[in-house]
């Protein structure tokens, strides 16, 4: 797409915004693959048309209050990157552009309120786990509420779980074939400690010894997408202190938001000096489904145990995972490598469940349709248990598998693959 | 907190956005007050949003009507007429010759939540609201044993409406036909805003709206004709050490009596560019691919015209992969289908051709424009639905790069290659704004003329879509 982007003004993240604005040829195959344009069916929140919308406010011939709207109805879910064959990189543009225009935004007080509460808590598993249990008393007095505090005690689980403190070191059973470190997340550690200890434990079995670096932070990708790029910076910068990528095999995370976080790293500091400190720190990281895959392959993943009766798992593809890390087989080769277990592909795949980091918060309405759509799809498939490798949309399909009566078990795949392990399956 | 916001915090079904009401000349204003806020765009992020196709920018919007019915477009084009401003049609604005962008600021009505569609199994029919996307036409078929052949290779996003504004053909086009050939009725809204309902009867006036781009008629609802899918699709690729053979087997093919489902080529610009996009194992070596589906319902029969393909294919030289899973050959189909846009990777513009020339004709014509591409010193690719002559050279070009006069130029050139071999401009993407200039050269004075008075007769006031298809009559003519 042809642009008067005045790269010049806008340093490095200009450049990057203006090289994904360039790669466009509008040609709309990434319509369909667009929640947003599927909910609300016109050109202003479909992926081509945010882009115009930047180029247009980059280029000053739209003010950025009139675009904020559409582009804040984004979920940021990266389908459309995988459906555009110019290769756009949608993500990369969307995330600088946030960070880019959040100074020059005007919000409410309680707006702003909300933003900064958001991001002071979610990246705090301590504090997390406070106001995640104080919201849990809350929770009988959420029809009383506005919908804006409504929306995030919904989510919650019915039983906030007791933080788990995860070791610096889980050194490996039997033969020790790795090394890796490994960034133990934020809220997860509140809403699912399980994730974490079924992580090492399965890592710990084949043989790869687990480092949990001190100093380690949140990966950042909450701050970042939501345009906090100063405090984005912040933490990226902690953990490029925290990680030294030559100690390790691989750095990995469970949580598919963050572990594209991790690999989003470079582009975070393009054109900065640490930039190619982001390079290298980002190479080695991985999924922990990618990693294991991995060993899987290279016959060195011990074999989990058959199933007591057949199993119908429904994958769901987190969006980080599928759309922003292209990371599809890796885990269902995981799933099929437990004797007993089918994999169901759920309809409408592709399509976002509406977590999306804080879009829940942010677009109630819009998060809570694609979660009913996403739920209703899923159960369709009338599994006995339903996989995904991301907090977010575990969290979301989880409340919205309940409200539509469903009593099916939502686990992380590391989680089954720990029961296979212990014959528990 | 803003209305926007306000309307966000509401619970299902979804909100649609809402227009601030800021309704910024008296058009908006006035079909705001007509169809309500909801149905009218007004806003500029929304109008600015409204003015491009697949291939062109044009001028935007003063307003953008999203009607829900037939009703819906009645009034907006009479408001519209009233006010003296054009008006254009659209759809998922993925048209390739400028069809849905505006020459002029006026009144852009899309199409996209005009979405009914009713499957009837026993006519074999579907009708289908304009903004109907083409493939999901196929899918509501489907469970019912049928399928709707015409298959743009932008199926999953395209319209119905846009489909037989341009007449869009695809891959099943050699064997199956153009969306034109399966329209068995169609509703449309004039320019005074009278709603008529034609059959293919009497004078074919549905025949004469279909491929008119908007610019005799609006189409509101369309009957379609459904069939049966073949029970049995073998797929093979070739690839050619150079397009010209290429073009030899697929004459070779056909004459040889094979009449295969899909035949389209590739060559190596696109192949690797696609290659890019889906590693799914592309000959990037390769000077062009050819794709072919042999279809029908006597496995016999098929296996017979894919042998044909492949002794056509391996005496001019090129190599054969059959295809040995369903899934293998979806993915070279998804190949095909992603060469257009995967063509942005090398350069971010490109000119878009659309010739069809005989068949005899081919291996000279496709060797001909390559070696007129490799004298220009422009990115020239090609591919298309090579068993119906139906070529899409591409000029690739970024204007900071490349000159817009010499990629005009190109274009021109390789049109004269097509009328030279007695071929024609469109195969199925439409005249446009994009190749309108051309149209003197293709068509005589006196056909123009007739086509003018059929323009004047079903649109006096030159309302709809201005600017396209026709060249100025005054001889001066824009170039794109
Ligand atoms: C990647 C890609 C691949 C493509 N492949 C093919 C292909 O294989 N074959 C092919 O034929 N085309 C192809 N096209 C071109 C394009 O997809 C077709 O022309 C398609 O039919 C346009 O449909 P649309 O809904 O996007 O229409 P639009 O682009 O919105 O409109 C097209 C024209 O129809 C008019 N129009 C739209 N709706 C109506 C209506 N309801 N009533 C009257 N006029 C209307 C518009 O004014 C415009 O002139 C491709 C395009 C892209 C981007
Ligand atoms: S698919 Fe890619 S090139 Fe096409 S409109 Fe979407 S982002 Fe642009
Ligand atoms: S990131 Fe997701 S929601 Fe945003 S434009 Fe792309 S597909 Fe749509």
């Amino acid at each position: 797409m042809n642009h008067e982007i005045p790269v010049q003004n806008i340093g490095p993240q200009g450049e990057v915004m203006a090289h994904a604005v360039d790669a466009c040829v509008h040609c709309g195959f990434c319509l369909p693959a667009c929640p947003t344009y599927a909910l609300l069916g016109d050109e202003m929140d479909s992926p081509r048309g945010r882009i115009v919308l930047m180029k247009e406010v980059l280029e000053g011939e739209l003010a950025l209050a009139d675009a904020a709207p559409h582009l804040d109805r984004c979920l940021g879910c990266q389908a459309c990157v995988s459906a555009c064959p110019s290769g756009v990189p949608y993500g990369e543009l969307i995330t600088s552009f946030r960070g880019w225009s959040e100074p020059h935004r005007e919000r409410s007080p309680l707006d702003r309120a909300k933003r900064a509460a958001i991001l002071k808590i979610l990246p705090a598993p301590k504090v997390f786990s406070l106001a995640a249990r104080a919201g849990q008393y809350t929770k009988p007095l959420a029809p009383l509420l506005p919908a804006a505090l409504r929306a995030p005690l919904d989510l919650l689980p019915e039983r906030v779980p007791a933080m788990q403190p995860s070791p610096r070191v889980t050194p490996a059973r039997g033969r020790r074939i790795g090394r890796v470190a490994f960034l133990a997340g934020c809220a997860q550690q509140a809403l699912a400690p399980n994730f974490n200890a079924a992580t090492l434990r399965v890592l710990a079995r084949n043989g790869i010894e687990v480092v949990i670096p001190e100093g380690q932070g949140c990966c950042g990708a909450a701050a970042l997408h939501t345009g906090a790029r100063d405090e984005a910076l912040r933490l990226v910068r902690q953990n490029l202190a925290a990680f030294d990528p030559d100690e390790y095999d691989a750095i990995l995370s469970n949580a598919a938001g963050c572990g594209a976080g991790l690999k989003e790293y470079p582009v975070v500091l393009h054109g900065l000096p640490d930039e190619e400190q982001a390079r290298a720190f980002a190479a080695k990281v991985q999924d922990i489904s990618e990693f294991l895959a991995g060993l899987l392959r290279q016959g060195d993943l011990e074999p989990p145990m058959p199933t007591s009766r057949p199993l119908t798992v429904a994958y769901h593809d987190a969006c980080h995972l599928a759309h922003a890390q292209k990371i599809r087989l890796a885990p269902r080769e995981l799933l099929r490598a437990i004797p007993g277990v089918t994999v169901a592909e759920v309809p409408e795949g592709d399509l976002c469940c509406g977590s999306a980091g804080t879009y829940n918060l942010e677009q109630p309405a819009l998060a809570n349709e694609l979660g009913v759509r996403k739920a209703g799809n899923i159960l369709s498939t009338t599994p006995d248990l339903v996989v995904s490798g991301n907090i977010g949309c575990h969290t979301q399909i989880q409340s919205h598998v309940r409200r539509q009566g469903s009593r099916v078990p939502v686990m992380h795949t590391v989680e089954l693959l720990d029961l296979a392990y212990r014959g528990e399956l | 907190m803003t209305p926007e916001k306000v309307a966000l915090t509401t619970t299902s079904p979804a909100p649609k956005p809402r227009s601030n009401g800021k309704a910024d000349n008296a058009l908006a204003a006035e079909l705001t007050r007509l169809l309500g806020p909801k149905k009218v765009l007004s806003n500029l992020s929304e109008r600015l949003n409204y003015r491009y196709d697949a291939i062109q920018f044009g001028a935007t919007p003063l307003a953008v009507v999203l009607p829900e019915s037939t009703a819906d477009v009645v009034t907006a084009v009479r408001a519209a007429r009233a006010a003296g401003v054009p008006v254009v049609g659209r759809g998922a604005a993925s048209g390739l010759s400028g069809g849905a962008a505006p020459t002029s600021p006026g009144l852009v009505i899309s199409f996209t939540r005009m979405t009914r569609l009713d499957i009837f199994p026993e006519r074999r029919e579907a009708r289908a609201q304009a903004g109907v996307v083409t493939l999901a036409v196929t899918e509501k078929a489907k469970p019912h044993g049928l399928i709707y052949p015409p298959d743009p290779a932008s199926f999953r996003t395209s319209t119905i409406g846009g489909n037989l504004g341009e007449n869009a053909g695809g891959p099943l086009c050699f064997k199956y036909g153009v969306s034109g050939d399966y329209v068995k009725g169609l509703e449309f809204v004039d320019a005074d805003g009278g709603v008529h309902e034609l059959t293919r009867d009497a004078y074919d006036l549905a025949g004469l709206l279909i491929g008119s781009e908007g610019t005799l008629g609006l189409i509101t609802e369309a009957t379609l004709r459904l069939t049966p899918p073949p029970k049995y699709t073998r797929t093979l690729m070739a690839s050619f050490p150079e397009v010209g053979a290429c073009a030899e087997a697929v004459s070779a093919a056909i004459a040889a009596g094979a009449v295969p489902g899909k035949l389209e080529f590739m060559d190596q610009a696109c192949t690797n560019a696609v290659e890019d996009f889906l590693a799914i194992g592309l000959p990037r070596e390769a000077g062009a691919v050819l794709l072919v589906d042999t279809d029908g319902d006597d496995l016999g029969t098929v296996e017979e015209e894919r042998a044909l393909v492949e002794a056509a294919c391996l005496n001019a030289g090129g190599t054969v992969r059959r295809a040995a899973t369903d899934s293998e050959s979806a993915a070279l189909w998804q190949a095909r289908r992603s060469v257009s846009p995967a063509l942005g990777r090398i350069r971010p513009q490109r000119m878009n051709e659309d010739i069809v020339v005989p068949r005899s004709a081919l291996p000279e014509v496709v060797r001909e424009i390559r070696a007129l591409g490799d004298a220009s010193g422009l990115p020239l690719v090609q591919f298309g639905h090579i068993g119906d002559g139906n070529l899409h050279p591409n000029i690739l070009f970024d204007p900071r790069r490349e000159s817009p006069e010499a990629v005009h130029d190109l274009a021109h050139q390789i049109a004269l290659v097509a009328i030279r071999h007695g071929g024609v401009l469109s195969g199925e993407h439409g005249i446009g704004t994009m190749k309108r200039a051309f149209m003197r050269d293709a068509v005589d004075p006196v056909t123009l003329g007739a086509l003018r008075d059929v323009k004047r007769a079903l649109d006096p006031t030159g309302t709809l879509n201005p600017g396209k298809i026709l060249p100025d009559e005054d001889g001066t003519h824009a170039h794109p």
